[in-house]
């Protein structure tokens, strides 16, 4: 599903920081299961995402049947967004999380606030959706603007690599990654500058496939995962590699606990983790303090 | 359920309220923790908060007593005193937030507020597990940690008979919760949602305990459930008394008071004298009716 990501496109402008990393590194990472060096894999990572954009939507419809909707709505309600409120939201592209968040915060307003509490919050909500793929935040542009959600201006469209973000220190209430963490090159990196930009209190969420623990079910989802999702994205995405990419990319990832001891040491307090469907989806939490 | 109620239990003595809950004195007779569940009538829905001007304009919390802020300036040790951290800045946003109780309610609003007052952003608020029942019960707690300072300071509490040192216990925790007493059926039917029972019930049980435990209790075995139960329904029934009384300084709810303890001592007394008694007439008819079988016996 999902292939969110900090993805880089052949030849473009980041290139330069690509050879500049290259110089201090040159280490074997995982592409799916194939062993490709780091700053290749950020290349093939492009090519997978340019070929999903369009049909991004509509696999992961039929990949999670629907599922990811309700995914997506459990991580907004456990960051539980307040009006006024910056939040970042890394490798957003399309912006379901962040439509979800806007759409929150607006129906907290809509109940009628207090007046004393309305005067405490000059402040006005922007949501940053941080995408380092330019098609997938193009097509997250249209949809806001069929939603909507184009006209106030608390939108913020951001072309930015979760590496090295563009936001200053201590600026951002909150910040989510929803499937774009599997993709990143380097995730200890990805994790401190989250800790950078969050403000003292500010929550980090991340939601992203995992591993299943349960016995018969584990084996289900195996043999779900490796016949049928490669076989849907040949037939309805045309696209058989990206999808393929996709599951072994998830069996890569660290467990639930190997992750939640990463952010940790990343500085986060409070660090927890909800599995959702037996582990298929895990969100893992923590707080800056 | 009892599980996180005591684990809820244990990670506040070692948290430990920065070292100041020293005492958490639970004394079941058997087992160490788990009381039996007895329904505690302690919570009645009232939507509409009472108009009533708290007549007691002293600041609710006590400086001397109060979970102490005590922001960390010092870099990070180890992952272990890290969660440390955590709870010490949770404490200040809810310490904080009760300032804000009295005009916002136990809201959302109150902890966003509260978290602002600290300086922290209000996104942590997002990682409270209970949102506003975490700010009741923290107020719960913090009032029977008052309490439990001031029976320990308070000598002549010890020259009261039982009836009367329950009384004046009662009295001065219910007169932690008057400047609150007008959102306070707000805080009630929020402690009354089955999600925080659990924990509700167990801080109204050690709050019981602690009262028992001062007025010099040394019971065992069913004396204890009962004695603990019947002070519960005195609290509670006071506690909501205390909600529609307008009478200046809370006279009424002190007479009320009054009034049930006295009735619940006496019925105690009339308790032991129906034993007597039935073992008395039972003994008679004994007799009687041994008497009264053999004579029939023999005819």
């Amino acid at each position: 599903m999902a292939l969110r990501t900090v993805t880089r496109k052949l030849g473009n402008k980041f290139f330069p920081l690509l050879s500049s990393t290259s110089h201090l590194h040159s280490h074997a990472t995982s592409f799916g299961f194939k062993e490709v060096k780091e700053e290749e894999k950020a290349a093939m990572v492009g090519n997978v995402f340019s070929n999903v954009a369009s049909n991004y939507d509509l696999m992961n419809d039929l990949m999670s049947a629907g599922l990811h909707r309700l995914w997506k709505d459990r991580l907004v309600s456990k960051l539980n967004p307040f009006p006024g409120m910056k939040h970042l939201d890394v490798a957003g592209g399309t912006g379901d999380v962040a439509f979800r968040i806007l759409e929150r915060i607006n129906r907290v307003k809509q109940r009628g606030i207090q007046r004393d509490f309305e005067d405490i919050l000059e402040a006005e909500t922007k949501i940053y959706v941080c995408d380092i793929n330019p098609n997938m935040l193009n097509v997250g542009k249209q949809r806001a603007l069929q939603k909507g959600f184009a006209e106030d201006g608390s939108l913020v469209w951001v072309e930015g690599n979760a590496e090295s973000l563009g936001f200053q220190n201590d600026s951002m209430d909150g910040y989510t990654i929803a499937f774009g963490i599997r993709n990143v090159t380097h995730i200890e990196k990805v994790l401190s500058e989250a800790h950078r930009v969050l403000k003292r209190g500010g929550r980090f969420l991340c939601l992203e496939l995992s591993h299943v623990g349960i016995p018969v079910f584990k084996e289900l989802y195996d043999l779900y995962s490796f016949s049928v999702i490669p076989s849907m994205g040949e037939m309805v995405a045309g696209d058989r590699e990206s999808y393929q990419y996709l599951v072994e990319s998830i069996r890569r990832f660290p467990t639930q606990e190997k992750f939640a001891s990463m952010i940790a040491d990343a500085g986060f307090q409070k660090v927890e983790y909800e599995n959702l469907v037996g582990g298929v989806v895990a969100v893992h939490s923590g707080v800056k303090i | 359920m009892y599980r996180t109620a005591a684990k809820r239990l244990f990670s506040a003595a070692t948290h430990s309220y920065h070292g100041n809950l020293h005492r958490l004195r639970l004394r079941p007779p058997h087992s160490q923790i788990f009381i039996p569940y007895r329904s505690f009538s302690t919570s009645e829905d009232q939507p509409f908060p009472i108009p009533q001007s708290p007549v007691h304009p002293e600041t609710p919390l006590v400086p001397d007593s109060a979970p102490s802020s005590s922001p960390s300036p010092s870099p990070d040790e180890d992952p272990r005193t890290r969660g440390d951290k955590y709870q010490d800045e949770k404490s200040r946003v809810l310490h904080a937030s009760l300032t804000h109780v009295i005009k916002l309610g136990w809201t959302e609003a109150a902890l966003i507020s509260g978290a602002k007052d600290v300086g922290l952003s209000p996104s942590i608020v997002g990682s409270l597990p209970r949102k506003e029942a975490a700010l009741v019960e923290f107020f719960m707690d913090d009032c029977l940690q008052k309490l439990i300072d001031r029976i320990d300071s308070d000598e002549s509490l010890k020259t009261l008979t039982p009836s009367e040192c329950i009384s004046k216990l009662i009295r001065i925790r219910l007169e932690m919760q008057a400047p609150y007493i007008s959102t306070w059926p707000q805080a009630l039917s929020i402690q009354a949602q089955p999600v925080n029972v659990p924990t509700s019930f167990k801080q109204r049980a050690m709050l019981v305990d602690e009262i028992w435990h001062a007025a010099g209790d040394n019971a065992s075995d069913i004396d204890w459930y009962a004695k603990r139960t019947v002070l519960a329904g005195i609290y509670s029934t006071t506690e909501i008394y205390m909600l529609t009384d307008t009478s200046p300084d809370f006279r009424d709810t002190w007479a009320f008071l009054d009034a049930r303890v006295k009735d619940a001592f006496d019925l105690k007394k009339t308790i032991q004298e129906a034993q007597h008694l039935a073992e008395a007439v039972s003994a008679g008819l004994g007799n009687t009716f041994q008497g009264f079988m053999g004579k029939v016996l023999r005819r």
